[in-house]
């Protein structure tokens, strides 16, 4: 077996090497590039390609907000709470892990029996002034009630403010209607990803 | 000893003793459902079957005591096999619910099923529809139900209820209580601690918290003498709350707990601190004549008093220790010892015992345990001397013996003249004995010479005799009498003695504080007591200190142990200790004082922190420390008897109902506040009154009125009035000539 395609880490042709000089090493090689950066106005050239560029219309950064990249869902933003596609009630059954779990001591749940003498979760906060989106409450979550939602564009002047439980919740007209998004596991991948993956480049 | 082999290891086992108990206490595992140890080996689960070499069949490990050189076998592939059939049986339609269930992985049979890797149902029968049973503080859930029968054996062996039973019908078996539509019993709660699954729970507490959301704190129940070993369970309430106690748990394989010691937690004082308050209290101190306190305290508290007592010249009174201290002293004049010899494990172990001037079962329940214990486990004996009888102790006493009120004196010296008729006294005791007008003192406390008879043929094998003396006799006027009289019993006879403290600290304060006779004087600082400036956890009260679950200290139980408690909740506030610093008694922290307790009267120089707090491995009690025995001159002599008392008309009993204790009881959410007074239909036709109406009762210079009822387990002409909302001097004797007028409204 021929090792070639293996030592060939070049990925692609286009690659080329640009002329740069080398810094100048003698003092007088050092006085003349001083003049020469204080008095050619190099500086201008960098401003002209911007600007030449700009009007060209032919960016290649997302146009946010206008345009917005995909979210992974492995991304941990303000969490979301689900409900059962079976019966639209809560998922959570108070088990209580995600508050025991959390390292940032930031949830705090309390339950009591019902009327139906079912567990009941009567009150659910997290404090998001202090979470550090760690992700740990949705990893040990049994029911799959806490997840991370993709909810990236929040703005407040406290992070506290972010989100209620009622917020989390997934509303329950977007139940009816069936959108509710599912948490695809762990080790899911960003939508398109594969065909964004390009060959990595090796050659260091 | 006895020396066989359990999978190829030697061991030895005591004489009787089970091939389980044996593995066990040689850390070798054989798995169990329904044993417990507490109780006689019901064998329904045969979980714990072994194989024994030379032997045909599985050998129940439970029930079947080891024999010399047998050769046993516990985790052979036949035994796996059968255990894990069982383990399926046990799994067959079990609601997956252990998300939700209170046991929350607190679960025998979750644990079982994982360690038999049982990963499917084999078997299956048509699910039935079982409906959840609220029983007051207990519910109880029969699908969840494995029917291990463990809550029926501790409510029979050991709490003496008797209050459940098994529905037998196949699959469809189920808990009910027995021969009740609705559960009457003493809601010890003692079934909810042993559910090995989440059947039984706490109504109070079922899915308001999980195990892993709690933090133990081992603590000594605050509310009798028995001083139960207790774990307090803390969790924040809701989103912003502070720390609250969620529920009590006990180690329930070796230890009972009482239903106020189970549902009565929340006793801790939440009120704010107050700088002001302290500062008055200091003032009220530095003026007062008298400090007087309850023995509702921990020594170190009591530690302090008598330094305030030193250093301010005042005098303390604490009736109730004051009452207990001079009984013990009448009795050690005699004994020779300064502490009561018997326990309450001496209790479980008697196969005789003696009760006398005191309604146990209300009085003490730790007592009430050990001797159901005893009846059921020993076949003891049990002879229960009080003028009234008690329904509670029906099914554990073999003779009641009824005397008159007011006699305890003349009661004592018949029973010591029965049970020392062959003893070698010396002159002076039998020149009393001899002295005594035994038809006088017969047709007075109503004892017949022939139940006396009856008693010692009874007594007649038996090797481990218990005296039990309750608190009728330590407030009685002649109290010193009797305790030099209990005190000879121990001393020529086989009996161990032991003296029912009425609160938790009784004991400890008696040993600690020189008291002084309680006068009705203008300037008394009351800690946790009355008096004119009041500094208590009770609430109303003009400085808040910390209640005993918001302490940690050191109490002395009814088994002369010196017995830590932990804090449980946090109190912001003063306690007694910033009081003593500020009257320039210094210390950092209350429990500096532990290990300078008084040691003439056996406390031992032990830092708090090296006190332990939990049962060993087999059930062995090491909290704490024991008192060491004090050795006291024996001068005391009997005193002659005098005439009996008479108590004719209306007589009313101090005693509180169940689960009753004291204010501190009074204070919590669970427990029933029964404040009825209850008497009989004789007692109705006596005192002129009849069911449900409301009634002014006087005795002594007190006035206080209650909501009459009619109880028909009640006998006699003695009506029972509870205590523990009014309060009552220590120093009375409970029964009381009362009058009793009708309320009109």
């Amino acid at each position: 077996m021929k090792n070639e395609q293996f030592n060939d880490r070049n990925i692609s042709n286009d690659y080329f090497k640009v002329d740069i000089a080398d810094y100048p090493t003698t003092d007088w090689g050092k006085f003349k590039c001083a003049l020469d950066r204080t008095f050619k106005l190099e500086l201008l050239v960098g401003l002209w390609v911007v600007l030449r560029e700009m009007f060209k219309f032919n960016t290649h950064t997302v146009k946010y907000p206008e345009e917005k990249m995909p979210i992974g869902p492995r991304y941990r933003a303000v969490h979301e709470m689900k409900r059962l596609w079976e019966s639209d009630t809560e998922r959570c059954i108070g088990c209580g892990l995600c508050e025991k779990i959390c390292i940032s001591n930031c949830i705090r749940i309390d339950t009591k029996i019902d009327e139906n003498s079912r567990k009941e979760v009567s009150e659910y906060s997290i404090n998001l002034g202090r979470c550090i989106f760690c992700g740990y409450c949705a990893e040990v979550c049994p029911e799959l009630a806490i997840v991370h939602g993709g909810e990236y564009e929040n703005a407040s002047d406290q992070r506290e403010h972010f989100v209620m439980y009622e917020d989390m919740l997934t509303p329950l007209d977007k139940m009816k209607a069936g959108t509710q998004s599912e948490f695809e596991g762990f080790g899911a991948i960003t939508p398109h990803e594969e065909e964004r993956v390009k060959k990595t480049p090796l050659a260091y | 000893m006895i020396n066989f082999k359990i999978n190829g290891i030697s061991l030895e086992a005591n004489k009787g003793e089970t091939i389980l108990t044996a593995a066990r206490r040689n850390d070798i595992y054989i798995p169990t459902m329904c044993y417990i140890s507490k109780t006689t080996p019901c064998g329904s689960c045969r979980m714990c079957v072994v194989e024994v070499q030379g032997v045909d069949g599985f050998i129940l490990s439970c029930n079947t005591p080891a024999v010399e050189g047998a050769e046993i076998t516990t985790n052979s592939v036949a035994l796996e096999n059968e255990r894990v059939n069982i383990m399926k049986l046990y799994d067959v339609n079990h609601p997956l619910e252990c998300g939700v269930c209170d046991k929350s992985g607190e679960c025998d049979l979750q644990n079982k099923t994982l360690e038999f890797n049982i990963e499917k149902q084999n078997f299956s029968t048509r699910d039935i529809s079982r409906d959840r049973q609220n029983w007051g503080l207990i519910n109880y859930n029969p699908s969840l139900c494995i029917l291990c029968e463990k809550c029926v054996h501790v409510c029979n062996e050991n709490i003496g209820d008797d209050a459940i039973e098994i529905k037998v019908g196949g699959y469809s078996s189920i808990i009910v209580p027995k021969d009740a539509d609705y559960l009457d019993c003493t809601f010890c709660g003692e079934c909810i601690a042993v559910c090995p699954v989440g059947a039984l729970v706490s109504s109070d507490f079922e899915y308001s918290a999980n195990a892993w959301e709690l933090s133990r704190v081992p603590a000594t129940c605050a509310h009798c003498s028995a001083g139960c070993p207790l774990e307090y369970e803390t969790k924040h309430t809701g989103v912003n709350g502070m720390d609250e106690i969620y529920r009590v748990k006990n180690n329930f394989e070796f230890s009972s707990l009482c239903g106020a010691g189970r549902f009565g937690y929340d006793f801790d004082n939440s009120a704010p601190k107050n700088s002001d308050a302290f500062d008055k209290a200091i003032s009220s101190i530095k003026n007062a004549e008298a400090i007087r306190f309850s023995s509702i305290i921990t020594n170190e508290e009591a530690h302090i008093l008598e330094l305030i007592k030193d250093r301010l010249g005042i005098k303390l009174f604490n009736d109730d220790a004051r009452k207990f201290a001079e009984f013990m002293k009448a009795y050690s004049s005699v004994s020779g010892k300064l502490h009561h010899s018997g326990s309450l494990e001496a209790i479980k172990q008697a196969d005789a015992a003696i009760i006398i001037g005191s309604r146990i079962a209300t009085d003490n329940p730790g007592v009430r345990y050990a001797l159901t214990t005893a009846a059921r486990h020993n076949g003891a004996k049990i002879v229960y001397a009080h003028p009234m009888e008690d329904v509670l102790m029906q099914n554990v006493i073999t003779q009641f013996m009824k005397y008159e009120v007011g006699t305890e004196e003349g009661v004592m010296a018949v029973l010591a003249h029965a049970i020392l008729a062959d003893a070698d006294l010396d002159e002076s005791e039998k020149a009393f004995f001899d002295d005594l007008d035994l038809g006088y003192i017969y047709a007075e406390t109503n004892i017949g010479d022939e139940e006396l008879e009856d008693m010692m043929k009874s007594f007649a094998r038996s090797k481990n005799r218990v005296l039990i003396i309750g608190n009728d006799v330590i407030a009685h006027e002649c109290s010193a009498n009797i305790a030099k009289l209990a005190a000879l019993i121990e001393k020529y006879s086989n009996f161990c003695v032991v003296i029912v403290p009425r609160e938790i600290n009784t004991l400890g304060v008696s040993l600690i504080n020189t008291l002084d006779k309680d006068e009705d004087l203008e300037n008394v600082v009351g800690y946790n007591a009355n008096g004119s400036f009041v500094i208590s956890s009770l609430e109303g009260s003009d400085l808040a200190v910390p209640a005993l679950n918001q302490q940690e200290g050191s109490v002395v139980n009814i088994d002369n142990r010196v017995l830590p408690t932990n804090v449980a909740l946090k109190f912001n506030g003063y306690t007694l200790n910033n009081i003593a610093n500020a009257l320039g008694i210094k210390k950092d922290n209350t429990i500096d004082y532990t290990k300078e307790l008084n040691q003439d009267t056996g406390f031992k120089s032990v830092l708090f922190d090296d006190l332990e707090n939990y049962l060993a491995k087999m059930g062995e009690d090491i909290r704490g420390y024991i008192l060491d025995e004090v050795v006291c001159e024996a001068n005391g002599k009997l005193d002659k008897l005098d005439d009996l008392p008479e108590y004719n008309g209306t007589i009313v009993y101090h005693c509180d109902p169940v689960l009753q204790f004291n204010a501190h009881t009074n204070e919590t959410k669970q427990l029933e506040k029964d404040n009825f007074l209850r008497g009989s239909a004789q007692f109705c036709v006596a005192a002129r009154i009849s069911d449900g109406d409301m009634i002014e009762l006087s005795f002594g210079n007190i006035k206080i009125q209650r909501e009459f009822k009619l109880d028909s387990e009640l006998k006699g002409t003695i009506a029972l009035n509870p205590t523990y909302d009014i309060g009552i001097d220590a120093n009375r004797y409970r029964f009381d000539k009362s009058k009793i007028v009708r309320v009109v409204q």
